[in-house]
């Protein structure tokens, strides 16, 4: 079995994930204890406004009904409408995801590049001195939390060194680039505007820094284990026995052994962070999907709640497929087996 | 003519929470360029030390030598810097161990594990250009020849079809092919000592045969120098023309294989001779040495064998033996022998 079956399999997987995962969020919603249309139609509606309400959302007709209407929408790419805003909800995920999507990618991005060295070099000295240190700050990093981090590092950069913009992903004054993505750095950089480029790279930057923090924590502490436990591998002392230098037996031969047990913990760390965004996206007046998922549950506005779970749950999926899919170009054995 | 590989007097502990063990306690041991010598002993007594000490891949700490020098040709390992120590491995030792799976990486194809081992042997301490040079045209042909040449070493460890198998994962090769490709990786950079640790210990038996033969038959071809370590008294037998005992940390007796085996000298090297199940003898025939491996923290004083030896004196017990010649070629550390034999 080759590379690309094995590729092609893991993506076939998806499909019943996602049948699950849809059967998964309308059971929650409609299982979730409360009256969302007595919320929604306030406390003096009538009975009728209420039925009148419950008839437009289509909660008057049996459950499997329900589910069946749900799943014919997903498909149509209508994913309901918030009972309070009248708005689509499809719609919204795009207007606000991609805000959420681009702080976490880059807040993971961070703490590779930052938690997989650090744990090498915990590694390589273990014991000694660089270690101790690495281990410090992932102690720190993780110990404390983020939404004071969020804030100190708001009054030093922001305020007291003016060195970054303390909120929002664009100056008031800066229009956004034409939508493509949604992504600024990405849209930015398709209308080659470098300008608008860097100003949203600095407005990216402390907030995806601290949202990284906990990641980064997590993504050294792993490296670091699993490069020790590789480097008592056999074939270390195989290789050095007969004259491959270390910084190649390091980087080259073990890092990649480590690099799957890596590769769990930074994909988890992509779908938390996604989840706990919220702190920081309020703090820094990030405008992401953090809030409008708060303000959907607070007031069991069924259908949001049901289609950030749907999104979650997709995006979830996916980097669990292209995890899958590094294991297997990591480790033939993988592969093959 | 000098000596190759040089070990005296080397002593070895290692510390741990138990107390120090003294793993080694004075080995003695030479090698001329061309010789097989065999390193024979039972678990524990130091044969793998011993050998790992050479490419001073005893890790340390806990390892810490406090007595002894180790000369390759002329110059003193134990001084050379950790980055002179990779060169050195890489231009001058071949090294396999027993297990041929985990000693392969697995996630690596054979071809990315023998074109480095080629590489970086053949460099000798000059500057390998990374692999992710590969575009440039120069690079490319370093890499395609260092290629030629791991297929080459494959065919020449008995390897079929090497040319399309290097670029296969070691998981799809047996055992006794694992080892071929790592007996292939050791000798990549023509290495003037080849140290095999219990090479066979980990095959099954017929595999075990072929591998011995693979050796014996390089060591013909190329006039390889080798040093075998094994437990395995049979396999000196086939594979080896000089043979040392080791017992806790020393070596005990050094002869020709043959003189050995004709005309053993020392207590212990009798008792394992004659531990060698003979296919003449009658069920529950076997023979032991009575008594157990010494503690390496409080070892006995005196000659470490001296509890177990049943020719032992009031002396074995207060004074270590010294090396005495006892026939043409052949040494052996007991008091039994006078000094001027």
């Amino acid at each position: 079995m080759n590379l690309r079956f094995y590729l092609l399999r893991r993506i076939a997987l998806i499909v019943p994930t996602l049948i699950g995962l849809s059967i998964l969020t309308f059971s929650i919603a409609r299982l979730v204890p409360g009256d969302p249309v007595g919320l929604a139609a306030g406390p003096q509606a009538t009975e009728e406004i209420k039925e009148a309400l419950r008839r437009e959302f289509g909660l008057d007709q049996p459950l499997p009904a329900q589910y069946i209407n749900y799943m014919a929408g997903l498909f149509r790419g209508d994913w309901g409408q918030s009972l309070y805003t009248r708005r689509d909800v499809l719609p919204d995920l795009r207007t606000f995801w991609p805000a959420t999507l681009e702080l976490t990618t880059i807040a993971v991005i961070i703490a590779t590049l930052l938690g997989v060295p650090a744990g090498v070099i915990s590694a390589m000295y273990r014991n000694r001195l660089p270690d101790h240190v690495a281990r410090i700050l992932s102690l720190f990093f993780v110990s404390f939390p983020a939404f004071w981090l969020a804030m100190i590092f708001q009054t030093w950069f922001g305020r007291d060194l003016g060195m970054f913009p303390i909120n929002k992903r664009l100056p008031v004054l800066v229009a956004p680039p034409p939508t493509t993505t949604g992504l600024f750095l990405v849209d930015s950089l398709i209308q080659l505007d470098f300008e608008t480029f860097m100003v949203s790279l600095r407005h990216i930057f402390i907030p995806s820094l601290v949202l990284s923090f906990s990641a980064f924590a997590s993504i050294t502490r792993i490296t670091r284990a699993s490069m020790v436990e590789a480097l008592e591998k056999d074939f270390v002392r195989m290789e050095r026995a007969i004259g491959i230098p270390y910084r190649i037996i390091i980087f080259k031969y073990v890092l990649r052994n480590a690099f799957i047990a890596t590769i769990t913990v930074i994909s988890l760390n992509f779908g938390w962070l996604m989840a706990g965004a919220i702190l920081i996206e309020t703090i820094f007046d990030w405008p992401g999907l953090g809030l409008y998922a708060v303000h959907a549950s607070l007031s069991l506005d069924f259908q949001p709640i049901m289609g950030i779970a749907f999104l979650y749950g997709v995006v979830f999926s996916l980097i669990n497929i292209l995890t899958d899919m590094v294991y297997g170009i990591l480790d033939p054995r993988i592969r093959y087996g | 003519m000098a000596d190759l590989l040089n070990i005296e007097d080397l002593h070895l502990e290692f510390h741990t929470y138990d107390g120090v063990a003294k793993v080694l306690a004075g080995v003695d041991l030479k090698m001329q360029r061309g010789d097989v010598l065999g390193l024979v002993g039972e678990t524990g007594c130091g044969k793998s030390m011993t050998a790992l000490s050479v490419p001073r891949l005893i890790p340390m700490p806990p390892g810490k030598i406090t007595e002894g020098r180790v000369t390759f040709d002329g110059e003193d390992i134990l001084s050379k810097s950790e980055g002179e120590m990779e060169t050195f491995r890489a231009s001058h030792l071949g090294m396999i161990f027993q297990d041929p799976v985990t000693n392969l990486n697995p996630l690596f194809t054979i071809r990315e594990q023998l074109v480095d081992s080629v590489l970086y042997q053949q460099a000798r301490g000059q500057k390998v250009p990374g692999r992710w040079k590969g575009f440039m045209p120069s690079v490319r042909q370093l890499r395609a020849e260092a290629q030629e040449r791991a297929v080459e070493l494959m065919r020449l460890t008995g390897i079929p079809d090497g040319d399309k198998r290097i670029f296969e994962y070691p998981h799809q090769f047996s055992g006794g092919m694992r080892q071929r490709v790592l007996i292939a990786m050791a000798l990549a950079g023509d290495p003037d000592l080849l140290i095999a640790d219990e090479p066979t210990t980990a095959l099954d038996v017929t595999i075990q045969a072929q591998i011995l033969r693979l050796i014996r038959s390089l060591v013909k071809q190329l006039g390889l120098t080798v040093l075998l370590i094994t437990h395995n008294l049979g396999v000196v037998a086939r594979s080896c023309e000089r043979v040392a005992v080791m017992y806790s940390g020393r070596v005990v007796e050094e002869s020709p294989v043959r003189e050995l085996f004709k005309n053993p000298k020392h207590p212990y090297t009798r008792g394992l001779i004659n531990a060698v199940p003979q296919k003449d003898v009658s069920r529950g025939g076997l023979i032991g040495i009575p008594g157990m491996i010494p503690n390496l923290i409080d070892p006995p004083a005196g000659c470490r064998f001296h509890p177990r030896c049943e020719q032992a004196m009031e002396i074995c017990r207060r004074q270590v033996p010294a090396a005495i010649a006892v026939g043409a070629e052949h040494k052996a550390s007991c008091f039994l022998y006078p000094e001027d034999a």
